[in-house]
């Protein structure tokens, strides 16, 4: 079963894949990191995004109401340069995690990162 | 509509990094091992990192895993028994299978984070370091100990931010109306809710985190944003016995002026 860091190394071998990290939206703490970070330090980063994951979750234009869901699933932000895929992780217990994956435009495909990253989010904490 | 954006999550300055307790530095510094014993918590030291932390105003791991069922209470209390320390109790719950080990590793790290913001808090007494062999370097995360002053001074920062005053952290908690403003109140999140909704003018924040089965600190962040919108306050800290009422003037002269002029009002009506 995986731990927080050879979840974050797998990651890390997806195609463009520059950096992962997961964080706490709550706190913007980053409870790991590995590879580049976007603005070259990875708490930043950290605190950067959590607070984008903070805002996609506790608005109601974004996040479902859904019993039994989480607010919200994943948040992709795309630039010239680069994307950045934000899953959050639904735990058994009280948390407010999310993976996030920076990858290259060029190289990343955004729609095989969002499913392998939803199954490495899922094998995280399911087993 | 004019609408205050909620402040940034602030970034560490790693400039700004100070030492929160001179002691843990040097205990850092000397690759130490032992517990340090503060007056808010108690951090477990291996080679000068931090492996585990522990607060009375913090959940503890066991109240994490089984407060939503991730783990059964027996479970938890079947580990705890057995381990010579707390720290060792998630090894052996790692050891055993029962949890997926990112699950496990994930509210290691909260709740350590969680427990050591608590014990690094300013405190009125001297910390006391008995070294030791019991806690050790094992396969869950530890942390530097640099790593978490500076994570609790984010927090101490991030708190400060939302709201200054410090009181409700603390102090049992009432419900409040929020005060007419001219902005419409930003509305309350789900997970605030569930704060609100407990809040009984005698449970204090930490109570409210044990209840829920959640980080204290994730909770304090959700009690300074509603006492930001008036939503709860903190009860004022009892004065003790009121003073006793001065003794009723005696007096013999009323001011028959007074009720005369009453009595005229009155049968002018």
């Amino acid at each position: 079963m995986p731990g927080i860091d050879e979840c974050l190394l797998e990651a890390m071998r997806l195609p463009g894949a520059r950096g992962a990290a997961l964080v706490d939206w709550t706190s913007g703490l980053a409870l790991g990191a590995v590879g580049e970070a976007p603005g070259g330090d990875h708490e930043t980063s950290a605190a950067e995004a959590a607070e984008l994951a903070r805002l996609a979750a506790e608005h109601g234009t974004f996040a479902t109401v859904r019993a039994g869901l989480p607010p919200v699933e994943d948040l992709i932000v795309s630039n010239g340069d680069s994307y950045h895929l934000l899953r959050f992780v639904d735990t058994s217990f009280d948390s407010s995690v999310f993976l996030h994956l920076w990858l290259g435009r060029e190289e990343g495909n955004l729609a095989l990162a969002r499913i392998r990253l939803g199954e490495m989010a899922a094998r995280l904490v399911l087993g | 509509m004019v609408r205050i954006p909620p402040p940034a999550l602030p970034v560490r300055d790693r400039r700004a990094a100070r030492a929160l307790s001179p002691m843990l530095t040097r205990l850092a510094e000397e690759r130490a091992t032992g517990v340090l014993v503060r007056e808010h918590g108690v951090l477990y030291l291996a080679e000068g990192r931090v492996v585990h932390a522990e607060s009375p105003l913090a959940p503890d791991l066991g109240v994490l895993l089984t407060a939503h069922g991730t783990l059964a209470a027996a479970a938890w209390q079947r580990a705890a028994a057995r381990a010579p320390d707390p720290a060792r109790a998630a090894e052996a719950l790692l050891r055993s299978g029962v949890l997926p080990t990112g699950a496990l590793e994930l509210c290691h790290l909260d709740a350590l984070y969680d427990a050591g913001y608590f014990a690094l808090a300013p405190s009125g007494t001297p910390g006391r370091f008995r070294y030791g062999a019991g806690p050790r370097l094992g396969p869950l995360p530890s942390v530097p100990v640099v790593a978490l002053e500076r994570e609790t001074l984010r927090r101490r920062l991030l708190l400060h931010r939302l709201w200054p005053d410090p009181a409700a952290d603390s102090a049992p908690l009432i419900r409040a109306d929020p005060a007419p403003a001219p902005a419409p109140a930003l509305p309350v999140t789900p997970r605030q809710r569930a704060v609100l909704d407990r809040v009984d003018g005698v449970r204090t924040a930490a109570d409210l985190a044990r209840d829920l089965g959640r980080q204290a600190f994730h909770t304090l962040v959700d009690v300074r944003r509603l006492t930001a919108a008036g939503r709860i306050a903190p009860v004022p800290a009892d004065p003790g016995p009121p003073p006793a009422p001065p003794p009723l003037p005696v007096t013999t002269d009323p001011d028959i002026a007074l009720l005369k002029r009453l009595r005229d009002a009155l049968e002018a009506l």
